[in-house]
């Protein structure tokens, strides 16, 4: 549908948190969790007008977050999908931060400084003149050795 | 050959991003119809007959499932290919789906041709 490229490195940080746009998914199942999608305006506007074949210029604020949101909907069932649980995941509407939200304001940087709770894992991705975030929060572990070794 | 194709989703972004990946994957399109819930998807069926409906699973009033129990309850309507696409892949999820009345599901991301070969396998076209 659209292709990103992973980087190891952390991406510079980014000004303020009105340029950037960030997105939560909070999940069921076993375990719960969630997943948060940061980056800025600028590439999201980039990532929708991907998906949509249209002109970035063209396209609403709305419209953006619209893709934002799909795209953090799309990861985290990819994810979750490969998660060797019994368990059905329910994901809920993913939801646009405000600005002055913690999670919108956090820098990539920041993100990947390794202050992340147990639990938490943080990818980053370079996709045209900007960085994506994406962290994903589970409470508990995915799956018991049990589980791993029945499938 | 052409079809009538009806799109449900919540997100209007989605559904043009649906409807540009059908245009290219070169399905013939007579007609695309679009529905923003199962509720509202049930409406238009009733005026509007399609080919073949491609729903998502979350969406307010009448969701994905809610929407193939109806649709599979409907004698006019429950012929109809319906395919799920969704991004939870997770085997319990699908069999559910196909349970509740699903020909196809395509998980989300996808590729323009993988929805024409599912679109088509539902609505038992042959290429030969």
């Amino acid at each position: 549908m659209f292709f990103i490229n992973a980087v190891e490195e952390p991406l510079e940080a980014p000004e303020s948190s009105c340029s950037h746009i960030a997105v939560k998914l909070a999940f069921e199942g076993d375990p719960p969790g969630s997943l948060t999608l940061r980056t800025t305006r600028a590439v999201g506007r980039s990532i929708a007008a991907d998906f949509l074949g249209d002109d970035a210029a063209a396209l609403s604020e709305r419209q953006v977050e619209e893709i934002v949101c799909e795209l953090a909907n799309m990861i985290c069932g990819a994810v979750l999908s490969r998660v060797e649980s019994r368990a059905v995941f329910r994901l809920g509407s993913p939801q646009v931060l405000p600005a002055d939200d913690p999670a919108t304001a956090l820098s990539g940087r920041a993100a990947d400084a390794g202050t992340a709770p147990a639990g938490t894992t943080v990818r980053l991705a370079e996709f045209g003149g900007g960085g994506l975030t994406v962290t994903m929060h589970m409470e508990g572990p995915a799956c018991t050795v049990v589980e791993k070794f029945a499938f | 050959m052409s079809y009538r194709v009806l799109i449900v989703d919540d997100s209007p972004a989605m559904r043009a991003f649906v409807r540009r990946v059908l245009q290219l994957s070169g399905i013939e399109l007579a007609e695309c119809f679009e529905a923003s819930n199962g509720e509202e998807a049930l409406s238009l069926l009733r005026t509007q007959p399609v080919d073949a409906i491609l729903t998502d699973i979350n969406m307010p009033v009448v969701d994905g499932e809610e929407f193939l129990l109806r649709l599979s309850r409907d004698e006019l309507l429950s012929s109809i290919p319906v395919t799920v696409i969704s991004t939870d892949a997770t085997k319990n999820r699908m069999a559910r789906m196909f349970s509740l009345g699903a020909r196809g599901y395509i998980a989300k991301p996808f590729r323009p041709e993988e929805l024409r070969e599912e679109l088509e396998r539902t609505m038992g076209v042959s290429n030969d």
